[in-house]
């Protein structure tokens, strides 16, 4: 499959000053599993990426090496320039880097303030006692400030529907004042208004022009409305990278289509091949 | 909501709304049950005053002075060991070593302190030998990613056995625990006459008054500990972190909590606690009895009185407070049941069902709780 050819596509751009984030030649294994072969990207300060690709390509992988939740089996990422090799999750964050992971990460349990100061809670002096009181009153500035109704924030976020939910994780993140903020898929439980929202909340932080965004969407329409450039994980490495500007749903669409086509070919000559063999067996069949 | 939470709260309840009889002040009898099954402790508090009311009415002896101090240390331990569960047990883990730790401690604080090591510093280490164990614990349920269950079960064998290999088997007493008696002239006046007659007075050392032996010691350090523990657990980032790695791993991990710090600390602070209960009750009892039969059954009623308690053994939600009211009720049960001449093969008998009743009676109320929020 993976073998089709050696040589690695050179995503690699040029040396850019105004990067806030490269990444290089990422390769992520999990046991058998090939997430990312080669992935090489790179983010422009206050610039907004749609990461696109098939599920399972490894977007979400991507993200976590990012955000310093996973170790990279191989590569190098560099932010501002400096070789940045996070440790944890904690790491990241204090280098300016936080993420809105796919499942959330919330806790069912806690209450919506909780969620939201999770981490970066705020604690009494000089006995370090959670301060309930200003994390709630600002956990409801920073929720009233994108807009999104959520009627009470002292009740435990299980209690709440999936679209609120999401709009906790995403107000989270945005309210950390990070400099690269990473969102896997933080439409996918939206309705359309809400949705909207995000989005419009995306486009004041890049106006605000403090914020480096990664985002990945399932929706092209979506990735043409908000995002500056797009990248397509393909295979483990970028198949695509070109500015919104210079690209269309429809060339998108081709990509992933032919990919699918190739891929079906490939798999119809395997079964021919297969077919030397007596023919009492079903081919087996992938769901 | 509240129609369940009133059907869950009736099975055990009959007595007290039966005779009190008066219509006009039901729906506010029903308010205060209500309010109080809202609380997570909510059913086992109501379970224990109904337990209590029971004895009081059916035996003489139930609300007196003097029982209550027999009843004292069966509950207080529990109650300590409880307290130590409880964090465990929000993570979604379970410790079966504290039977170990309550057995071992005190062997080897006997030990050090024979050595010359002196009472309290043979306390102190006996302590970090817990903490290393449960160190262990922590690191191989977080690290190695092997089950709590299965974990802390080999610990416990393991170091019941170090007990018994240590000890040869043999009670012996326990360091600075002896009772000295000195007797006194006590005057009497009797019938107008003056009598003087001996009276044997005990005194136990400070450290033994302190360590378990004073009639209140053990009570006041449950107290203390339960209430430290449940302010740490819902007031401080530590509890906060507890309570996200039990109701989702990976998210808290995602989030930034360091689950492998947190699972390991709260591991210690388990055994810690098993490990001072067991010097408590060695001193109290004057003698360190390498017996695991003791310890077992105790490790066992830790768990109970956690779970009773209200404390989820799924992990993600717990009381320290609750932990101690399920020890209480625990402690009334069995001394009631004394109290009322139950024959003692019937003992466990009925704490066996009543704990089934007490759990059954939490899991509704909770039900409810629940149905009431997602509803
Ligand atoms: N922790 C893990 N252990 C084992 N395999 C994993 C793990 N995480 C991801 N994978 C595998 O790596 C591949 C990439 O997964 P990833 O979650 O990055 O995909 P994705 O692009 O985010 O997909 P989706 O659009 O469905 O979210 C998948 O085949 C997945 O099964
Ligand atoms: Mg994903």
């Amino acid at each position: 499959m993976a073998d089709a050819g050696t040589a690695p596509v050179p995503s690699a751009p040029a040396p850019a000053s105004d990067d806030v984030l490269r990444v290089e030649h990422i390769a992520k294994r999990f046991g058998p599993v090939t997430a990312l072969q080669d992935v090489s990207l790179h983010l422009k300060k206050g610039e907004v990426l749609g990461l696109l690709g098939d599920n399972g390509a490894g977007k979400s992988t991507l993200i976590k090496i990012i955000s310093g939740f996973q170790k990279p089996d191989s590569g190098r990422m560099f932010l501002d320039g400096q070789p940045y090799e996070p440790k944890s999750v904690d790491d990241a964050r204090a280098k300016g880097i936080d993420t809105v992971y796919q499942d959330l990460a919330l806790i069912d349990e806690l209450s919506v303030y909780h969620n939201m100061f999770l981490r970066r809670e705020r604690v009494l002096r000089p006995v370090p006692l959670l301060n309930n009181r200003e994390m709630k009153r600002e956990a409801r500035r920073a929720l009233d400030s994108i807009g999104i109704n959520i009627p009470r924030i002292d009740v435990a976020v299980a209690r709440l529907s999936g679209g609120q939910r999401q709009a906790i994780a995403v107000a989270r993140t945005v309210n950390s004042a990070s400099d690269i903020i990473l969102l896997d898929e933080p439409l996918a439980a939206m309705g359309v208004k809400e949705g909207a929202q995000i989005l419009d909340l995306v486009a004041r932080l890049k106006e605000e022009g403090n914020v480096s965004i990664i985002m990945i969407l399932h929706n092209y329409v979506q990735v043409f409305e908000a995002c500056d450039r797009v990248n397509m994980i393909q295979e483990g490495r970028i198949a695509l990278d070109k500015p919104t500007s210079e690209t269309s749903v429809e060339e998108i669409t081709n990509i992933v289509v032919d990919e699918y086509r190739r891929a079906r070919e490939e798999e119809h000559a395997n079964n021919a091949h297969g077919e030397h063999e007596p023919p009492s067996a079903e081919p087996p069949q992938q769901s | 909501m509240a129609g369940v939470a009133q059907e869950s709260g009736r099975g055990p309840s009959p007595g007290q709304e039966g005779p009190a009889g008066l219509r006009r002040s039901l729906p506010t009898g029903r308010q205060v049950l209500q309010r109080l099954l809202s609380l997570r402790e909510g059913s086992i508090i109501v379970v224990t005053i109904v337990a209590a009311v029971y004895f009081a009415i059916n035996t003489s002896t139930f609300l007196t002075g003097a029982n209550f101090k027999t009843l004292l240390p069966y509950f207080a331990p529990l109650a300590i060991l409880g307290a130590g569960e409880v964090f465990v047990m929000i993570l979604g883990e379970i410790d079966l070593s504290i039977g170990a730790m309550y057995m071992f401690a005190p062997i080897v604080f006997y030990k050090l302190d024979t050595a010359g090591l002196g009472l309290v510093p043979s306390v102190i280490l006996a302590l970090v030998v817990c903490t290393a164990v449960g160190a262990i614990n922590g690191a191989f349920v977080s690290i190695l990613g092997v089950s709590s269950f299965v974990t802390t079960l080999g610990m416990l064998f393991t170091f019941e056995g170090l007990s018994l290999i240590i000890s040869h088997g043999t009670p012996v007493a326990t360091p600075g625990a002896q009772v000295h008696q000195t007797t006194a002239q006590v005057h009497h006046i009797v019938n107008g006459h003056d009598i003087v007659l001996p009276e044997k007075i005990n005194h136990i050392g400070t450290f033994a008054k302190i360590f378990g032996g004073g009639v209140y010691s053990e009570l006041i350090w449950a107290v203390v500990i339960v209430i430290l523990l449940q302010v740490v657990l819902t007031f401080t980032r530590w509890g906060l972190y507890t309570v996200a790695i039990g109701s989702n791993k990976i998210g808290a991990a995602e989030a930034g909590v360091k689950v492998r710090l947190v699972t390991i600390r709260n591991f210690v602070l388990c055994a810690v606690l098993a490990g001072l209960v067991g010097i408590f009750e060695a001193v109290r009892s004057q003698t360190i009895q390498p017996d695991p039969s003791g310890p077992n059954k105790i490790l066992l009623l830790a768990i109970a009185a956690a779970v009773i308690g209200g404390t989820l053994l799924a992990g993600g939600s717990g009381t320290v407070v609750g932990a101690l009211i399920g020890a209480l009720f625990l402690g009334i049960l069995e001394d009631g049941l004394i109290l009322q001449g139950v024959n003692a093969n019937y003992l466990l008998f009925y704490t066996g069902i009543a704990i089934v009743v007490a759990m059954t009676a939490n899991v509704y109320v909770g039900r409810a709780r629940r149905g009431h929020s997602s509803g």
